[in-house]
């Protein structure tokens, strides 16, 4: 009775599989979402999955693209080279007419060959390393801000702040290597001293070391360039291990997670930030929509993934076909996209035209815009 | 601060350190000393307990708050029931295992461990959860060494439990009965010795003290994740073959040890913080290599 039970409940499961396969007919428009849905960066993944798959429902009600619905499949890029690797090849061999996604860009980097080679269009949201431009074969679109952009931002807060010695803390993935590199190229070439560059490994949860290191070189500001998880404890040992003066945050630090695991420590911090939903006049409803949806807040990048979408759907609009060219050459045209987290134009390296970073500052375990 | 006060700092650093992975490699040792098997599953036992804890707390500071009284009574509840979740992996897995051959049982405790992390994961999504407690950052300074009383009421709680360890296992009756059992089963079932009741009281003491461990990471380091025992179940592997796997004064010299290490390997010029990983388990494989039996171990054992 009881192996009958299971086996019924089992082919169950199966059958209920085969038809979740088979949802999409020939006549919807198939568009693949790549982001982290686990792993240490599964809060930002999830967020811009909601996002993405909200601009896609909303277009649908309106109609759909040139008439087919738009349906969404999400691959685990896991904030890992490998698995994103693997989730790349599965949406190309379900035979997706477009991507949007792109978080880490790490594991976004080895993926944008494998869309390159199968000529995908691609809008990458939130990934927004230097090194994805040169990478790029012309198929993949940056709708955030560069590296280059947010250097700007950082070394003109430290010069504001007076600021002499500066150490920089990475963890020597792709994104935070990146920014750590140009930061301290500009901040050395700009006449001051990086005392402290220091890499630390992912995952690990005593910093005492490094806190060590990083307080002997009595540096004015250190400038944390990876992820909220890992750095929210490099923040609060930092603090723990009596380091008072100031600490800066990388966008891909802006969440408020951080400075829940922080607490007290990330009293008075700093973070460069992406236009996040709460300082978007245009955001409102989507702010509104998304809140009634899931039940939670937009993080970071959820308005630069509904932008994401919904550009994608403009351009295979304005080709008027869903080959694939035909929509890489109308993203590449784009002219002043009206986005809820503002217009977007191409520079002929697919990158922003106009750089979208602001600071904020932790105050009462809140991020509130720098004034 | 002079290159003096770094090393004093690392040293302090090194031994707080070093009492995090003592305590989670006292299980390791236990478990293997009494019954040959490396648990594999011990660094997400640590994980668990984190996790019951925090489900503890969150209760708990509605009432007692989340200052030290709610933390240490979140330590006693949690040490019992993650205890008692040891015992019952320990009879569903490993008990019929037990007379099988040595690499089946190893075989067994790995996937004991994924199964652990995986039931997590799927719980909280593969989310980092925020461990709060109303500790300040408040503390010493001795010359320039800086320690937090957080860290010195850490260091000193994981001794005190090294010590009664230490005192149950060489004081008492059921402590003999574990000594007797680690030399030789048989001969301790014809004495009239409760064999199996030892292994799993073995098994609750060795699995509670990990669960008090990832407790105090959690007080101390603020977050939590499904996967945060993996690397510690490494270290703290490293840190009972160091000391002599099986020996139990062994595991807490080891871990000592290993804190050390991984500080001062840390101020070596011209190599970074990204190197500490290498230095551990640079050390393990010199050792396995040079002194297979550890510092304090027997010369008999025999390693899988």
């Amino acid at each position: 009775m009881k192996k009958s039970l299971l086996l019924s409940s089992v082919s169950g499961a199966l059958a209920g599989l085969l038809m979740l396969g088979n949802v999409a007919t020939s006549a919807d428009l198939k568009i693949g979402i790549m982001v982290p849905t686990t792993g240490s960066e599964a809060t930002y993944g999830k967020d811009m999955e909601n996002a993405i798959n909200l601009a896609a429902a909303e277009i649908n009600k309106a109609g759909g693209v040139l008439g087919q619905k738009i349906v969404t499949m999400t691959g685990d890029a896991a904030c890992d080279p490998q698995q994103a690797t693997s989730a790349a090849s599965k949406l190309v061999s379900a035979d997706v007419t477009a991507v949007v996604g792109g978080y880490c860009s790490g594991a976004t980097m080895p993926t944008m060959k494998i869309y390159g080679d199968a000529n995908i269009p691609m809008v990458i949201p939130a990934a927004n390393s230097t090194k994805l431009i040169d990478i790029n074969q012309g198929n993949a679109f940056q709708i955030n801000s560069t590296g280059f952009d947010q250097v700007k931002t950082a070394v003109g807060l430290f010069k504001a702040k007076g600021i002499k010695k500066l150490a920089i803390v990475h963890q020597g993935d792709g994104y935070s290597e990146d920014l750590a590199k140009l930061t301290r190229e500009k901040w050395t070439a700009m006449g001051n001293e990086v005392v402290a560059y220091e890499v630390v490994n992912k995952g690990e949860q005593d910093q005492s070391a490094l806190v060590t290191r990083v307080k002997s070189k009595a540096p004015d500001a250190v400038f944390w360039t990876a992820y909220y998880a890992d750095g929210a404890m490099v923040i609060k040992q930092l603090r723990q291990g009596g380091y008072r003066n100031l600490i800066a945050v990388g966008d891909g630090s802006n969440s408020p997670k951080l400075l829940e695991i922080a607490g007290k420590a990330a009293e008075g911090i700093y973070c460069f930030s992406n236009p996040t939903v709460e300082y978007l006049p245009a955001a409102k409803s989507f702010h509104t929509n998304y809140k009634a949806t899931y039940k939670q807040e937009p993080d970071a990048y959820a308005a630069l993934s509904y932008d994401g979408m919904k550009l994608m759907a403009d351009a295979i609009t304005r080709a008027g076909s869903t080959d694939k060219a035909a929509i890489i050459k109308a993203l590449a045209a784009t002219k002043e996209f009206t986005g809820i987290a503002g217009p977007i134009s191409f520079t002929d390296k697919n990158t922003l035209a106009r750089s979208n970073f602001v600071i904020l500052v932790a105050k009462d375990g809140k991020w509130l815009l720098n004034k | 601060m002079s290159i003096q006060d770094i090393l004093l700092q690392q040293l302090a650093n090194g031994l707080i350190l070093g009492s995090f992975y003592a305590l989670v490699a006292l299980g390791y040792t236990m478990v293997y000393g009494i019954i040959k098997l490396l648990n594999f599953a011990h660094g997400d036992l640590y994980m668990l307990g984190s996790f019951v804890g925090f489900i503890i707390l969150s209760f708990l500071s509605d009432y007692i708050g989340s200052g030290w009284a709610g933390i240490l009574c979140t330590m006693v509840l949690s040490m019992i029931v993650v205890g008692f979740l040891g015992v019952l992996i320990q009879r569903i897995a490993y008990v019929p295992m037990l007379s099988a051959p040595r690499l089946s049982i190893l075989i067994t405790a790995l996937a004991v461990s994924m199964v652990l992390y995986n039931t997590v994961m799927a719980f909280t999504d593969g989310q980092y959860l925020a461990f709060k407690t109303d500790l300040g950052f408040e503390g010493v300074e001795l010359g320039n060494v800086f320690v937090t009383y957080t860290q010195l009421t850490l260091v000193g709680a994981s001794i005190s439990l090294m010590v009664v360890l230490q005192l149950f296992v060489h004081k008492t009756l059921y402590g003999k009965a574990m000594r007797a059992i680690a030399i030789d089963q048989d001969a301790c079932r014809l004495m009239g010795i409760n064999v199996n009741k030892i292994i799993a009281l073995t098994f609750f003491i060795g699995t509670s003290l990990a669960a008090a461990a990832g407790i105090m990471a959690g007080t101390y380091y603020g977050s939590i994740h499904f996967f945060m025992g993996f690397v510690i179940g490494l270290k703290a592997f490293t840190a009972a073959v160091i000391g002599g796997i099986g020996s139990i004064p062994g595991a807490m010299l080891g871990g000592l040890l290993l804190g050390l290490l991984e500080s001062f390997g840390t101020q070596i010029p011209f190599i970074g913080t990204e190197w500490k990983d290498v230095f551990s388990f640079g050390i393990l494989i010199l050792l396995l290599v040079f002194k297979p039996t550890g510092i304090l171990g027997k010369t008999e054992i025999e390693r899988m």
